[in-house]
């Protein structure tokens, strides 16, 4: 590129993410207050209580958002000029260390060990686990986008990030699969020749399969789904599908729920979109669907107007991520699929996650400022 | 890097697209449950957020005759805690235990149990309930309840009955009736939380109960105490188990009084009677013994005990003879003191024999050869038909439960003994009832009637909603038959065996019996007395029996005079006024006159005075020889044999 033209060239910044993103989070921060009141009352003495942590990290992630927007993403594969390494590489190894210290230590929730204490901080070491795939993965095809052509490329890729699904699928089998969809979608995306990923497609159908059904605590999961009416573990999810279905065309107003009345234990964790439901009814609903899918539109359009492949991927990756999180979440508590643990993003409930989010997204912004365009 | 990177933007559409499309399948599956599903999930979701609380319904009254309230209300409150609103349990539980003395620990069981709610004390006094709630304790509720309440604590207990804790009628006219008493409670709907928390301003659903319609009855309170006090009067004299007076009026079959003595308190009914307390103070019962004891308390003897009536039965063999026709008032019998009948003989109750005597003297004498002699003309299977048109096969259908019916041989087992003895009222039983409405039919002209306390029913407002109304069966016994048996019955209590029942001013007819209760030769006898007055026309029949006397115990010298009393009383009551004949005003000093002046008098003189007059006692009163006052007035008219007090100085 001759310098010449750059200076006519504007670096481009995608506010309309930018608000969505922000849309998105005080909803969030108003769901919870709905969902979180009566509970914190009740044990805390402080309705407000979920809500003002909540508020704090938002405020908290706000700035590293926009902080991480403003570094040029080829930043993370470059090599430090000291150290000789590059930042990427510390992630990833981060990431390898502390899910195994998660494995050994830490603190359980809900019969899977997958959080680390410190302090008043409780945090869970596969959010960044996924930003990490993101990136790593795309840093690993870009590198050499034609090996992905075949076979041996998409598994060499495999093979890297294969200690980080492993740990991870061990207690938290929904975010191994969310690691597994950015890695392979990556991979699909970047790839010449599709033919091998339908291949793989299948295996992972029947490695799914197998892990689904051979560890008990998710077997219990099968049945429950599929006789949610009576099955003992159904009951969080028919309570969602109460709190969804009374809600009807338009909802009982917000603040209404009478499900989240400890009808559904922590609404404003995973099944919190039931509540959005049941308050909002169908029209609130879509609406919510209507504003992630404009989200992931903007995501995609930064992915094929990127600089270059590795921010065309990241775009592509955290796509990935945010798209397969809702769908999961969405279909949980339409009892679509089997009940498994995955938040509703910017929305559900948990600061740790909303800041890794919002870092997350700065990096997307970011790459979404590298993108330049003639005036 | 252009032709790769196109590639790249088509397989990202295409995973756009995907994506697009698994939202799209989320969002029909939204909408399959939140419009087609909507309302059979939201019920179900409602069910699940609806707490009910019931608003327990007004039990109807029960009224008498003249229109006073047996069986009323009285509000009472129901105590309970929620578990999850209690805020200081140890308060709580202290408060309540003091005020409703309850144990500490009971009342701790039920505050720490994990309930929605749980009710620590119901039928609370209103006054405590306040009490209560003027302590304003979070998590303790008052519910405003009624409790029955009988304001003449023990009349007619065994005839009204009494209410359980749910205001269900547990036995008597409560339970007849229970369906039109009881009402239909009203509930409130409201929402509570997963804890069971009401929510404060969720709208409430209130459906308000419907108050029980009203019994008005032919029960008659006056005339039930009448009778009451002249049976617990002779139950003490004769020492007697129990005393029973059935007062009926003998045209419609409405019954004035049920008298069972000793009765029970109604506000109570858990208690024992005095005469229980007496008999098992100090014992202690198992609580089986007690239910027993208890049952034996509230049973009503009239309709579900069945006993020989013994002589009074006689009627009923008399009218089946005078009705077939195969006695006259004038045949003679002849009575040596027994009768041979087939191998053995059936001794009459006075052991020399009555002689020589006509039909009508063999009524009179109650003599059993006589009716025997009857029986025997009438037969076995005639008399058997009798019995059924006169309703002794069949229960009288009195709108009380546990009615029992007669126990009879069957009629291919009944030879020339059975008959013999049947005749004068022995080898069978039948309830006092079954006896009382047979007497009616042959006294009434001939119409069955159906013994019955209800007479109508209305709602709270007072409007009528059903009269009710009784089967009646006409001609049992011809008018003649009814007319011919009026006139011996009267001649019974005139100059026979029942002339203790006799009452100046008054026609009364009736017929005494001596039972001797089984196993024979115990001892025990019950006497009793079929009465009905007046004897041309009758407007109230009575049957009083008295369970073991100890002492005499022929109904003619035991029953017959306590049936006299309450006739005396309910007669007058009835408006049936005295008509003395001139013998009776000479027999009985009946008439009046005029008080004379004693004031001023000596002691002495007026003495001399009063013994030209009728009184009956003289009371002095005061230290003295001067009367200064009298009462009566002097000047006033008054009844012969009135009392007298003079006011000595």
């Amino acid at each position: 590129m001759e310098s010449g033209k750059k200076r006519k060239k504007k670096k481009y910044y995608d506010y309309s993410l930018l608000f969505l993103i922000l849309f998105l989070s005080c909803f969030g921060l108003v769901m919870i207050y709905s969902t979180s009141s009566y509970n914190a009352a009740k044990y805390y003495g402080d309705a407000m209580k979920y809500l003002k942590r909540q508020a704090l990290f938002l405020v908290m992630g706000i700035p590293i958002m926009l902080f991480v927007s403003k570094i040029n993403y080829h930043f993370y594969i470059k090599k430090f000029p000291l150290f000789r390494v590059k930042p990427i590489n510390i992630l990833y190894f981060l990431c390898l260390v502390l899910q195994a210290v998660v494995l050994f230590s830490g603190s359980e929730a809900g019969g899977s060990q997958r959080w680390i204490e410190i302090g008043d901080i409780r945090f869970q070491p596969s959010e960044v686990t996924k930003i990490c795939v993101v990136l790593f993965c795309s840093f690993m095809v870009q590198a050499a986008p034609r090996r992905l052509d075949n076979v041996k490329g998409f598994l060499r890729v495999g093979f890297y990030t294969l200690p980080l699904i492993g740990l991870v699928v061990v207690e938290n089998f929904s975010t191994a699969l969310i690691i597994c969809a950015i890695m392979f979608v990556i991979c699909f995306v970047a790839s010449r020749k599709k033919g091998y990923f339908i291949i793989f497609g299948i295996l992972a159908a029947v490695a799914g399969g197998i892990l689904i059904f051979g560890v008990s605590y998710r077997s219990d999961r099968i049945d429950a789904w599929l006789n949610v009416e009576t099955h003992p573990k159904g009951f969080q999810t028919l309570q969602s599908l109460y709190a969804i279905a009374s809600g009807g065309l338009f909802g009982k107003g917000l603040g209404q729920s009478m499900q989240k009345l400890g009808f559904i234990p922590e609404a404003h964790n995973d099944m919190i979109f039931s509540i959005i439901c049941e308050e909002l009814g169908l029209f609130g609903a879509i609406s919510v669907i209507m504003l992630f899918i404009l989200l992931l539109w903007r995501i995609f359009s930064i992915a094929i107007s990127a600089q270059d492949l590795f921010g065309s991927l990241i775009a592509t990756g955290v796509f990935t991520q945010i798209a397969v999180q809702v769908l999961i979440n969405i279909a949980v508590v339409t009892n679509t699929i089997p009940n498994t643990g995955i938040p509703l993003p910017f929305i559900s409930y948990g600061g740790t996650s909303l800041l890794v989010l919002l870092a997350e997204m700065g990096i997307v912004l970011g790459v979404s400022n590298q993108i330049e365009y003639e005036r | 890097m252009t032709k790769h990177k196109s590639i790249h933007r088509k397989t990202l559409f295409f995973i756009v697209l995907m994506i697009i499309a698994a939202i799209l399948g989320l969002i029909v599956r939204l909408m399959y449950l939140m419009i087609f599903h909507s309302e059979q999930y939201a019920k179900r979701a409602k069910d699940l957020h609806e707490r009910e609380r019931s608003i327990k319904a007004e039990r109807g009254m029960i009224y008498d005759r003249t229109g006073l309230v047996i069986a009323d209300n009285k509000p009472v409150c129901t105590i309970s805690v929620i578990h999850n609103q209690i805020k200081d349990k140890e308060l709580v539980i202290s408060s309540l235990s003091e005020i409703l003395q309850l144990s500490e620990e009971t009342v701790r069981k039920r505050v720490e149990k994990y309930s929605s709610i749980e009710r620590i004390k119901s039928n609370v006094d209103k006054e405590t309930a306040d009490q209560i709630r003027n302590l304003g304790l979070d998590g303790v509720m008052v519910d405003e309840d009624y409790k029955r309440y009988y304001p003449y604590d023990d009349l007619a207990s065994r005839v009204l009955g009494f209410t359980g804790s749910d205001n269900q009628g547990i036995i008597g006219l409560e339970v007849e009736y229970d369906s039109y008493l009881s009402g239909i409670n009203g509930k409130i709907l409201t929402l509570a939380t997963a804890h069971g928390i009401e929510i404060d301003n969720a709208a409430e659903n209130r459906v308000e109960p419907i108050p029980g319609n009203s019994l008005y009855t032919s029960l008659d309170v006056t005339m039930q105490m009448y009778a009451e006090q002249a049976a617990k009067k002779v139950m003490e004299k004769k020492q007697a188990q129990r005393v029973s007076i059935i007062l009926m009026n003998p045209q419609n079959g409405e019954i004035y009084a049920m008298v069972n003595v000793p009765e029970f308190n109604l506000n109570s009914p858990y208690e024992f009677n005095e005469v229980l307390r007496e008999k098992y103070d100090n014992i202690t019962l198992t609580s089986e013994e007690k239910n027993t004891i208890l049952n034996t308390m509230w049973r009503n003897p009239c309709i579900s005990d069945t006993y020989e009536p013994g002589s009074t039965f006689k009627v009923v063999t008399a009218a089946a003879a005078l009705e077939e026709k195969v006695v006259s008032l004038t045949d003679r019998f002849f009575c040596p003191g027994y009768k041979k009948v087939e191998d053995r003989n059936i001794r009459c109750h006075k052991a020399g024999g009555h002689g020589s005597e006509s039909f009508v003297d063999g009524i009179k004498n109650s003599c059993n050869p006589v009716f025997m002699e009857v029986g025997a003309r009438v037969g076995a299977e005639r008399m058997y038909d009798y019995y059924k048109t006169f309703g002794l096969r069949e229960k009288t259908g009195v709108d009380l439960p546990g009615e029992a019916n007669s126990i009879m041989h069957k009629l291919e087992n009944v030879e020339a003994v059975e008959l013999a003895t049947m005749s004068f009222g022995q080898s069978f039983q039948i309830t006092p009832l079954q006896l009382l409405r047979t007497a009616s039919a042959i006294i009434n002209g001939g119409t069955l009637v159906t013994p019955h306390f209800g007479v109508e029913i209305k709602n709270a407002e007072g409007t009528t909603i059903k009269t009710l109304t009784y089967e009646t069966k006409s001609q049992a016994v011809s008018k003649e038959t009814s007319e011919t048996m009026k006139m011996l019955l009267e001649a019974v209590v005139a100059d026979g065996s029942g002339k203790k029942a006799y009452l100046p001013g008054f026609r009364i007819g009736g017929k005494t019996a001596t039972s001797e209760k089984l196993p024979r030769r115990s001892g025990k006898y019950i006497s009793s007395f079929l009465g009905f007055a007046p004897a041309q026309d009758p407007k109230v029949i009575a049957l009083l029996m008295i369970d073991e006397p100890v002492g005499i115990y022929y109904g003619g010298t035991v029953a017959a005079p306590v049936v006299a009393e309450v006739l005396e009383n309910v007669l007058p009551y009835l408006g049936i006024e005295p008509a003395y004949s001139e013998q009776e005003i000479l027999t009985y000093e009946i008439g009046s006159f005029e008080i004379p002046d004693f004031i001023g008098k000596s002691k002495r003189e007026a003495e001399e005075i009063i013994s030209a007059y009728y009184f009956d006692e003289i009371y002095y009163i005061g230290e003295g020889d001067t009367v200064m006052e009298q009462f009566p007035l002097s000047g006033e008219m008054v009844n012969k044999n009135s009392d007298l007090i003079l006011y000595l100085e």
